[in-house]
């Protein structure tokens, strides 16, 4: 017989902080993570569809160095961020997120091989696309289908760590660790979900790199701009699709809850719809008139919006799926006075120092016109 | 018992040593290679030594390979390998030391931003500010160290945090700052050791040498100073915590031996190549790095070791099991389980009830949830091989089971679990069948001794068992009759009259009394 209740209680420790001031914390380095893996991701995909996509392009091999030399500062990025929002996942849900990920615990490591794998295919890439470019290309796509990998591995912890009533079935199954979440009905929805938004960034990212060459090399830069933008555009057409199912594979009473069941829930999905579409109207015009900066500024701006209310809707979504199990009023709380005023000293330090290393670097100065245009 | 546990077939300890262990040998040189950067440069371009500084250009794009992308991904792996094998210890860390954490982290994104900047900005900028990046680079990734040291420090010697629960009492414990100087040592040696590695690649045997000497000015004294910084760290642990390495305990006191003999051999081998530093081959430098990962290895296991019966001193044993009730431990406390039962407490068992039937599979159930964090079966710290060791029957390792705590200098928790419980898992363990060795004439003393004393005693002058044994034989083989007489928390075995005689005639010749007189006992 298995236990009716198999989860995990809290360690007897108390939250160091208000549960809202961790969960804010939390929401806010997660969007700062999944905000750089989609370009990190979506910008590796850029580079493939830059070599080899389907219209061959003239500057093809030169947007591809272009974005190949920025994966491997994206990668530690993605990595050095999400480093947060593992850590506060762990303060307020680890009850959750431990036991689901000891069940799928080979899988859930493997993690770290294709990470390391991808991160040095990356850096082989940047060092060694003009020596070796077709192994260069190849490199890069095993790198991207690690990623690829890696995310669906999330997918599928995740979306176990909110449906711990499948969990006693899975681990007496196989306590060794090798389990996956497939027979949940949300995970390739929710997956693509998520791999598509990280290619429409990537459209963005080259949206943004085209701005950075526009006065340098005009015909370059609209070449990338065009590309970025489109697939911008057809990438976030896509979303609503992939968006329709994952919306319909929730358990009823949780689709309901962003259909007016939840006021908040409601608002957000509101937002992040009506910000995706705004955003393909922009781009579109945007091109059109080849308005580089509109693009650049408000379709950013825009999905910056978007991007905050999906990971809202997200964090929702996971509260419904725990509602049963979770309740926040369970932790005690003791503010760790002694040190949690030095944290926000130094982090708002440590976000003043990188401004000035950014800028000391260079990052923010205006770049010479050169004397001649590049061909 | 909280949590599931994850069935490693090889060994959950032996993974999390491994990850830890490549973790912490590119973390160090994350560190010491930081300082060894920016102050090679500046030696460099005062100088004017442009090949030196050629050099460093390349040795920084192997740098930040080795720390920033294998560094920060073993770092990761960290995280996830605690999480799962031992879920328990890491959530009371994560929340004792969330802002510590969090603190780490702003100086983990620092570092990394920085170094970053610092590998692109050899061509971009000027030589001040890419010193800067170089120093802000270091400045951070020690902070991180500080950061960390205390955190895992406090695992080793939780000091007064035990009873305030202050973040910084636990934090600044006894071997906060002899555990930092000892690591900010290894740092800089290892900053030597990788750079004997890229120096070893290069063609021009004058700079070969120059860069050869340079990393030899870091590697020797750090050396040097570690016996020094590791007299003050073992000052600062209890006597009776350091003794398991001195004996008792096998893991303990072998890793302490390596750790010693690898040092002085990394220190060897550094002075040799000092002797032809323009011929220093990439093999001899992956040889001394090699020695060099020995030595930290042996270090960590020694302090992961001590640090038994506990994965925080004094708190949380090893198993997850909580020493003493604390409020809100969802009675996962020692006291509590003896009472109530493992099948009766734990949440991820699958059977409820013993009966005689499922007496072997409620054993294994017990024997996950309370001994594979340290044990296998069959492998790593395999039970089955300790049990062919000591030839004990499922009567006798049932009774066993009893004094876990008194073993190998208290390194192992008292067993978690009731009577019936302990009788199943003595049951599961005889399921194994280690090889039972053949009844071949007389017992002999040693034998004797090995089966049933070596767990808690070794033969030495101030071992209560030699020590104390009274010395007249006759009189040491009825003491021997009944042990909870000599010793009241001594397990009630029941030696056979030759197996008392052969043990006391041993004990004696050990310790040097007549032999004759040990023969007149017996008859």
């Amino acid at each position: 017989m298995i236990a009716p209740n198999l989860i995990p209680a809290p360690d007897p420790n108390p939250l160091p902080a208000p549960y809202w001031v961790l969960e804010t914390l939390l929401l806010v380095t997660f969007f700062l993570h999944i905000l750089a893996m989609n370009f990190m991701l979506g910008g590796a995909v850029m580079a493939l569809v830059a070599k080899w996509g389907p219209a061959k392009r003239k500057n093809g091999n030169r947007m591809f160095s272009d974005i190949a030399r920025k994966l491997p500062v994206l990668l530690p990025a993605v990595i050095t961020v999400g480093i947060a929002p593992l850590l506060f996942v762990q303060v307020l849900y680890g009850q959750f997120f431990y036991t689901s990920s000891i069940i799928m615990a080979w899988p859930w490591l493997f993690v770290l091989v294709l990470l390391a794998a991808a991160y040095y295919g990356f850096y082989f890439v940047s060092y060694k696309k003009e020596r070796y470019p077709d192994r260069a290309g190849l490199v890069l796509l095993l790198s991207v289908v690690s990623i690829f990998i890696i995310a669906f591995l999330f997918s599928n912890n995740i979306t176990l760590t909110q449906t711990p009533a499948r969990w006693g079935a899975k681990y007496f199954a196989d306590p060794g660790g090798w389990n996956l979440n497939l027979s949940e009905p949300t995970l390739i929805p929710r997956y693509l979900h998520f791999m598509t938004a990280a290619v429409a960034l990537g459209g963005i990212l080259l949206v943004l790199l085209a701005w950075a060459r526009w006065k340098q090399d005009r015909e370059y830069a609209r070449d990338v701009f065009h590309l970025g933008g489109k697939t911008f555009m057809y990438a976030t057409m896509a979303e609503f699709l992939v968006g329709i199912w994952f919306l319909v594979a929730l358990p009823r009473q949780m689709t309901y809850l962003f259909l007016g069941g939840d006021p908040l829930a409601t608002i957000l999905l509101g937002i992040a719809v009506a910000g995706a579409i705004g955003a393909i109207v922009v781009m579109a015009r945007a091109l059109r008139s080849e308005n580089i900066r509109l693009a650049a500024y408000s379709v950013m701006g825009i999905m910056s919006v978007v991007i905050f209310s999906m990971v809202g809707i997200r964090e929702i979504l996971f509260h419904a799926y725990l509602k049963p199990y979770f309740h926040p009023e369970q932790f005690a709380v003791k503010t760790q006075w002694s040190v949690f005023p030095l944290f926000l000293v130094l982090f708002v330090a440590g976000v003043i120092l990188w401004f000035v290393m950014l800028k000391r670097y260079g990052l923010f100065a205006r770049r010479k016109l050169p004397d001649q245009p590049q061909p | 018992m909280n949590y599931p546990v994850w069935d490693v077939a090889f060994g959950a300890g032996l993974l999390i040593a491994t990850v830890a262990i490549i973790h912490v040998f590119v973390s160090h040189f994350a560190v010491g290679g930081g300082l060894f950067l920016v102050v090679t440069e500046r030696k460099a371009r005062r100088n004017g030594d442009t090949k030196l500084l050629d050099w460093l250009k390349f040795h920084s794009k192997f740098f930040v390979l080795v720390t920033v992308v294998f560094g920060v991904v073993t770092g990761v792996g960290i995280w996830f390998t605690i999480g799962l094998i031992n879920p328990t210890a890491t959530s009371d860390l994560i929340h004792i030391y969330v802002w510590g954490w969090a603190i780490e982290w702003v100086f983990f994104f620092t570092e990394i931003s920085a170094a970053l900047f610092y590998l692109y900005g050899w061509d971009k900028l000027d030589a001040r500010v890419h010193q800067w990046f170089g120093w802000i680079y270091f400045i951070a990734a020690f902070a991180s160290l500080v950061v960390i040291n205390g955190i895992i420090t406090f695992m080793l010697t939780s000091g007064s945090w035990v009873k305030n629960h202050q973040f910084w009492s636990g934090f600044f414990n006894p071997t906060y700052f002899p555990s930092l100087a000892l690591r900010f040592a290894i740092c800089l040696a290892l900053a030597g050791v990788y750079a004997l590695i890229t120096a070893s690649v290069q063609k021009d045997k004058a700079l070969k040498a120059r860069i050869v000497r340079w990393s030899a000015l870091w590697i020797v004294p750090s050396l040097a100073m570690m016996p020094a910084f590791g007299w003050w760290y073992i000052h600062q642990i209890p006597s009776h915590v350091w003794a398991s390495a001195r004996g008792p305990m096998p893991t303990a006191t072998d890793f302490a031996h390596y750790a010693v003999i690898l040092l002085v051999v990394a220190f060897a081998l550094a002075l040799i190549s000092l002797i032809k530093p323009a011929r220093m081959h990439l093999a001899f430098s992956l040889l001394i790095a090699l020695v060099a990962l020995g030595t930290m290895g042996s270090f960590e296991f020694v302090r992961e070791s001590v640090r038994l019966p506990y994965v925080i001193d004094n708190y949380l044993y090893a198993n997850s099991i909580y020493a003493s009730p604390v409020p809100g431990d969802g009675g996962f406390n020692l006291e509590k389980i003896k009472q109530a039962g493992v099948l009766k407490t734990a949440k991820w068992v699958k059977t409820r009830e013993l009966t005689p039937e499922n007496q072997v599979a409620v054993g294994r159930e017990v024997f996950r949830v309370d001994c594979e964090s340290c044990h296998t079966t069959d492998e790593y710290r395999g039970v089955k091989e300790l049990l062919t060791l000591r030839q004990w029957d499922q009567a006798k390792t049932q009774t066993m089971l009893g004094v876990l705590y008194l073993m190998h200098n208290n390194v192992m928790p008292p067993f978690a679990g009731n009577n019936a419980e302990q009788a199943a898992l003595a049951a599961f363990l005889y399921s194994l069948e280690p090889t039972r060795a053949r009844e071949a004439g007389p017992p002999d003393g040693h034998t004797v001794f090995v089966h049933n004393c070596a767990m808690c005693h070794e033969p030495r002058k101030n071992d209560y068992l030699f020590k104390y044994l009274p010395k007249d034989p006759a009189t040491a083989i009825k003491a021997l009759e009944h042990l909870p007489n000599l010793f009241p928390l001594m397990p009630d075995l029941k030696l056979s009259a030759a197996e008392r005689t052969a043990l006391v005639q041993w004990v004696n010749t050990r310790r040097g009394i007549a032999a004759h007189a040990a023969g007149q006992g017996g008859n």
